[in-house]
């Protein structure tokens, strides 16, 4: 449904994205994760066609953007953190303008989006008078006035407090289900994003270092909690064979090794394997793995098998 | 249709604003003060100098005709030029800087388009605007002196002259420039519609439109550029006063308006080429 491809784009000689690929299926929720200045904004602003990339595509329901960029375009509903609207005019005048850009203007579906959203009450009133939560419905109201198969949520839940989270995430959980909605979400909550997404892509530094399920992402840095003794031997023996050390008692194979060959060798060796159990982590964890390496021009060893 | 939609949320985006009305209750305070300037012995006694000089009498020429003609010049020149200025500055770069903008493009539709339709709703404040400080001036000038008399146009800069004895000739005349004036000053909106486009702040934009205009005068006024008047803006923007001249030249006001339109479409094309170029993102 949504797919970028090579994309690379510099600002001022400064790289800002290499070669970044991805693809989003569809009714797939996908997270778009990475730190400040990782090339997230510029990933969406990209694919919304604010951005021309010095390279690589973004394809749409397989429109590309930057060749048929209002085609495109139709066929998507976007969130952008701090949704900026005319503050001097109403909620619902800022609908009705906004949605001129997409077609002709609906009363009626404008009217069940509002109250679907929950701003029936405020949305004749000035969006200056809103408060964050309700200006992140309103942005959420005018996303989906085009009634769009691809939703793009930049930070959208940022500043809002823990009912409007859920209520946020329930929301794009219903979408999906009612509508089998695409959406791309990209946001530094990673709690939010483990409980909503089905597949995430970690970009570092604009580089693309990690595309796929969370399960995946696991499975390419496994970990595992260890009993060792002696742990001074133990340890030496695994770095040896390419293991991380993480921490006392706490290891990372490498993707394509086997942990009943390694408990082998290990025994083997003369050390006593007490406990040998796979840890699953969160997402944040793995996040934090991943990002506190040195980027390299190459993929990180662990995390790609060969 | 879809373009007239557009338009209609453009505008009321515009007309929305309150810094949008200052300029309104600015102009009215303006021509209340030049209406009062008028009104003085002195002023009255310089104008009757003008007026007897020329073989015609006062009474018959000091008239609503005649203050309108000269409020409509004077405050386009003094404070039309500020404020054309602030909206068209305002018009890109602000919702830019604001981050309006970004709902806009995330919409299926061209810069070209979005660009089209802010250009539109500021040539249609720019000529409403100049309309509106017409009608007022008009109006308040026949409060102080009465429907009666006729039109005496005066000006040295553009070498004119004339005199409309009827009120209905010089009404007609009258709005005929006040449209003429509406389409100069459209100018100097896209000069500062221009600036608006590239990658500065609303203050900055309306800045160089000023400074770009106020540069062409100043050069305009000395001696050695004289020969070459027509190349310069504010000559061609101050044509819309040959068309209160007895006999109107109609070359001569074509030849003025075609280089004005030309420039402004060079105009509105580098503003679109800068916006084109231009990458938005948080």
């Amino acid at each position: 449904m949504l797919a970028v491809t090579g994309l690379c784009k510099s600002f001022s000689g400064k790289p800002a994205l290499e070669n970044v690929s991805f693809e989003v299926e569809r009714g797939e929720i996908h997270g778009l994760l990475g730190h400040n200045g990782a090339g997230k904004s510029t990933t969406l602003g990209i694919i919304l066609g604010m951005v021309e990339p010095d390279r690589g595509e973004a394809r749409i329901g397989g429109i590309s953007v930057q060749r048929d960029h209002a085609e495109a375009l139709r066929q998507v509903g976007a969130i952008f953190e701090s949704p900026a609207f005319y503050d001097y005019l109403s909620g619902w005048e800022n609908l009705r303008i906004l949605s001129t850009y997409s077609g002709k203007f609906n009363e009626r579906a404008t009217r069940e989006i509002v109250a679907r959203v929950g701003l029936m009450k405020h949305i004749k009133q000035k969006v200056g008078t809103y408060s964050h939560g309700m200006r992140q419905r309103l942005a959420l109201a005018q996303a989906l006035l085009p009634e769009p198969k691809v939703l793009l949520l930049d930070e959208p839940t940022d500043g809002l407090d823990p009912e409007g989270i859920k209520w946020f995430r329930d929301f794009i959980l219903t979408l999906r289900e009612e509508r089998g909605m695409t959406v791309l979400f990209n946001s530094h909550l990673l709690a939010e994003v483990e409980q909503m997404c089905d597949r995430v892509t970690i970009l570092r530094e604009g580089k693309l270092v990690h595309e796929g399920t969370l399960e995946t992402l696991q499975d390419e840095a496994p970990v595992y909690e260890v009993t060792l003794d002696p742990w001074d031997e133990a340890r030496d023996f695994l770095e040896l064979n390419g293991t991380q050390i993480l921490g006392p008692g706490r290891i990372a194979l490498p993707p394509d090794a086997d942990p009943a060959i390694i408990i082998a060798a290990l025994v083997g060796s003369g050390i006593r394997v007490s406990a040998f159990a796979p840890v699953r982590r969160s997402l944040e964890d793995l996040y934090l793995e991943i990002t506190a390496r040195p980027v390299k021009d190459e993929p990180l060893p662990f995390l790609h098998a060969p | 249709m879809t373009f007239l939609r557009q338009l209609k949320g453009e505008l009321r985006k515009l007309f929305g604003r309150r810094r949008t009305y200052i300029g309104y209750g600015v102009f009215l305070v303006m021509e209340l003060l030049i209406l009062f300037v008028f009104k003085l012995e002195r002023s009255q006694r310089a104008m009757r100098e003008l007026v007897e000089r020329n073989g015609l009498g006062f009474d018959d020429y000091y008239s609503s005709l005649t203050i309108t003609y000269w409020i409509m010049g004077f405050s386009m020149f003094l404070l039309g030029s500020i404020y054309f200025a602030l909206v068209a500055g305002d018009i890109v770069a602000k919702e830019a800087e604001d981050g309006n903008l970004r709902l806009v493009l995330a919409r299926p539709v061209s810069r070209l388009r979005i660009l089209l339709l802010k250009y539109a709703a500021i040539a249609i404040y720019t000529v409403t605007f100049v309309i509106f400080v017409g009608i007022t001036g008009y109006a308040m000038s026949v409060a102080a002196l009465g429907w009666d008399g006729g039109l005496f146009v005066w000006n040295y800069e553009m070498k004119v002259f004339a005199v409309f004895p009827t009120r209905g000739e010089g009404i007609a005349r009258l709005t005929m420039a006040a449209l003429a004036i509406g389409a100069s000053m459209v100018t100097l909106s896209s000069i500062a519609f221009m600036f608006s486009c590239f990658r500065m702040k609303p203050a900055a934009a309306t800045i160089m439109a000023l400074s770009v205009l106020f540069v062409d005068f100043v050069l305009l006024r000395f001696p050695f550029f004289r020969p070459y008047e027509e190349y310069f803006v504010t000559w061609r923007m101050s044509c819309w006063v040959y068309l209160l001249e007895n006999t109107i030249s109609w070359p001569k006001i074509a030849m003025s308006y075609a280089f004005l339109l030309g420039l402004n479409a060079t105009l509105f094309l580098v503003g679109y080429t800068a916006f084109r170029l231009r990458d938005f993102k948080t």
